[in-house]
């Protein structure tokens, strides 16, 4: 572990569009930026033996997943030119059609900006611990499996 | 000696809990053992054990008050 501070990820819900709309806002006293790339993860409606999801409820092992997320952000910044990078994942319950995933990664070029949106969102989705209960109208629910 | 155990995800479903802890257990390999002897269904299951926030492999000893994390296969994102 280095001394840099870890960076808050978590988000109670939903990640909101306005929320997303400000972090794009913020860069623009950063002008040596020439290229952004965000990856959003929206919650999807998959039918399942005719039941439909209605929300995923996200747990996570909050200790572990902060550190994690901390390494793959130092990985990410030695391995691409970044100018920035902006890692939020929703926690508890967000309904089909919202954000649960925001990663946002700014560059001079956008080679780095672009391979490092999916390096990130790659190594997120392998190894963050972090479990999504696909929850369907009645209730009722199953353990959501991640696609490679 | 003391273990402190945290499950996450189905495994919480399974035990029916997400924290305890257990006392002589010395080895990674004789807890699963353990568990998979309370609960069968844990024997079908693919998880990773991490102590103390590092995902062990193999045969790990344990020590005193270490936390240890049963982990099913991350569904993130």
């Amino acid at each position: 572990m280095t001394s840099k501070k870890i960076k808050k990820v978590f988000i109670e819900g939903a990640i909101t569009p306005s929320f997303i709309a400000d972090a794009i806002a913020k860069h623009s006293t950063k002008k040596d930026i020439g290229a952004h790339s965000i990856f959003l993860g929206q919650v999807r409606n998959d039918v399942i033996n005719d039941k439909e999801i209605k929300a995923i409820e996200y747990t996570a092992y909050n200790e572990m997943a902060e550190e994690k997320f901390h390494e793959i952000r130092e990985i990410a910044f030695e391995k691409y030119s970044l100018t920035c990078m902006h890692i939020y994942h929703s926690l508890g319950r967000v309904n089909s059609g919202e954000i649960s995933l925001f990663v946002f990664t700014s560059s001079k070029h956008r080679k780095d900006s672009m391979e490092a949106c999916t390096y990130i969102v790659n190594r997120i989705k392998e190894e963050a611990p972090v479990w999504g209960k696909e929850i369907f109208e009645d209730e009722s629910y199953i353990w959501k499996q991640n696609t490679p | 000696m003391k273990i402190k155990i945290l499950a996450f995800g189905i495994l919480a479903d399974i035990f029916g809990k997400s924290e305890w802890t257990i006392e002589n257990i010395h080895h990674t390999d004789e807890l699963k053992k353990h568990l998979e002897y309370l609960y069968p269904r844990l024997k079908s299951m693919k998880y990773a054990i991490a102590v103390n926030l590092v995902i062990t492999s193999g045969n790990f000893e344990l020590t005193d008050g270490a936390i240890l994390a049963l982990m099913p296969p991350f569904s993130g994102g």
